[in-house]
């Protein structure tokens, strides 16, 4: 039984599948899953207290979204620690999480963010001829399409008609944005 | 009606006098109307014979409030009450003065000239007085206000009035105690009159400005190329 706890591959595994539920949104990993595939041999009745110990520190190392030096730090003291973890189970958490960091992080930043967002942008530069009441235009003319939508959920397509002055416009208050951005992350 | 097809069968009998003989310089220029005159023009210029000018031009201010967009009933309805014409035959002379102005406005300024206007209209003997007022529509002042009414008439998607934003900062969420994420709020509120507002994250954000920047390049690029400018 200890050996199977121990066993590194198995935890590793284990630990994609609870980021997998626990951060990613998956409902169909279950605890009977993570169970039957990875720790066949181990009763429930000691899984449960197990996964949910890994649970605990995975959501806390997320949470507090942990860089290297404060991993080691926290997953020291949670070797030392009364029913803890060994120092192998350490390193495979410390393992994943340099592989995961990113891509969790994003998960979470996402699970806050409930208003329609931009999802992508397509578009298309046209030179407008003729209409029924003008015989030359020649003018360029570019349509934008925005997809937006909730993650989740179908998105919405908002075709927009820009000309030159609008697009000028339009740059002119993205730069602001930009500025805006800069000077928040980068404080001089 | 059957004054129409009167004054028609004497139009044709005339051997239709707005077509210059073959052969004439004059003829292989064309009239800006085309090779026929929309029958609205014919029918109005056969009425324009021994009109009152005065009448002449409240009906022409008519056509041209039209013209600009506005709505013009009520000008129109007081103009039927008032005048010794029947309704038929003031609708005779508005229906073809309108076709008439949006045919020679639909052609750039630089491509119809003046004394072309002119003779055209001569060719459909509409009188001297009444072409002068017409080419100080198609020729005067007015001409960008029209100009500008004709393109925002023609087919097109929504376009946005109005952009604003908001950067936001998640400090804390549910799921990240420390957050610090910067993301953008954009509101556009379209000429469809629809508003929408939305969310954009930094990677998105710069991938917006960059496709931004990039069309208006494209444009710049086909404005200096000209490639597909048609121009008679």
């Amino acid at each position: 039984m200890a050996g199977e706890l121990e066993s590194s591959k198995s935890l590793s595994g284990l630990l994609s599948g609870l980021a997998q539920s626990t951060f990613h949104g998956h409902p169909g990993i279950t605890e009977e899953l993570l169970r039957s595939q990875l720790y066949p041999e181990v009763p429930p009745e000691e899984f449960r207290p197990f996964l949910e110990k890994m649970r605990g520190l995975l959501k806390s190392i997320a949470s507090a979204d942990m860089d290297f030096n404060q991993l080691e730090a926290f997953l020291t003291a949670q070797t030392k620690k009364q029913g803890g973890i060994t120092a192998d189970q350490a390193a495979v958490i410390s393992k994943f999480w340099k592989n995961h960091k990113t891509k969790i992080k994003e998960s979470l930043i996402n699970q806050s963010r409930w208003e329609n967002s931009l999802k992508a942008m397509n578009w298309r530069v046209d030179l407008k001829s003729q209409s029924k009441h003008l015989d030359q235009i020649n003018a360029p003319v570019a349509i934008v399409e925005l997809e937006l939508g909730k993650s989740g959920q179908e998105s919405e397509c908002l075709c927009l008609e820009f000309d030159e002055v609008k697009l000028n416009q339009i740059l002119k208050k993205l730069t602001e944005v930009e500025d805006s951005i800069n000077t928040l992350t980068n404080p001089a | 009606m059957s004054a129409a097809g009167t004054v028609a069968g004497r139009g044709l009998k005339a051997a239709a006098p707005y077509l210059p003989p073959a052969g004439d310089g004059q003829g292989s220029r064309g009239s800006f109307l085309g090779p026929r005159p929309p029958a609205a023009v014919e029918a109005m210029a056969r009425q324009l014979r021994g009109l009152d000018r005065d009448l002449f031009r409240q009906l022409l201010k008519v056509v041209v409030s039209a013209l600009q967009g506005e709505d013009c009933r009520e000008a129109t309805r007081r103009l039927v009450n008032s005048s010794p014409l029947s309704e038929a035959q003031l609708g005779v002379l508005v229906a073809g003065m309108y076709a008439l102005l949006r045919e020679a406005l639909r052609l750039p300024a630089s491509a119809l000239k003046p004394d072309v206007f002119r003779e055209d209209l001569q060719q459909l003997q509409v009188p001297d007085e009444f072409v002068a007022d017409f080419a100080n529509v198609v020729f005067g002042s007015r001409r960008p206000d029209l100009d500008g009414v004709a393109r925002e008439q023609g087919a097109r998607l929504p376009t946005v009035e109005d952009f604003r934003w908001r950067v936001d900062v998640a400090i804390s969420t549910s799921s990240l105690a420390r957050s610090l994420q910067p993301s953008i709020l954009m509101q556009l509120k379209l000429s469809d009159g629809k508003a929408h507002r939305f969310e954009v994250p930094v990677a998105k954000f710069q991938e917006l400005r960059y496709n931004v920047a990039l069309i208006l390049k494209e444009m710049n690029d086909l404005e200096k190329r000209c490639i597909l400018k048609i121009q008679d």
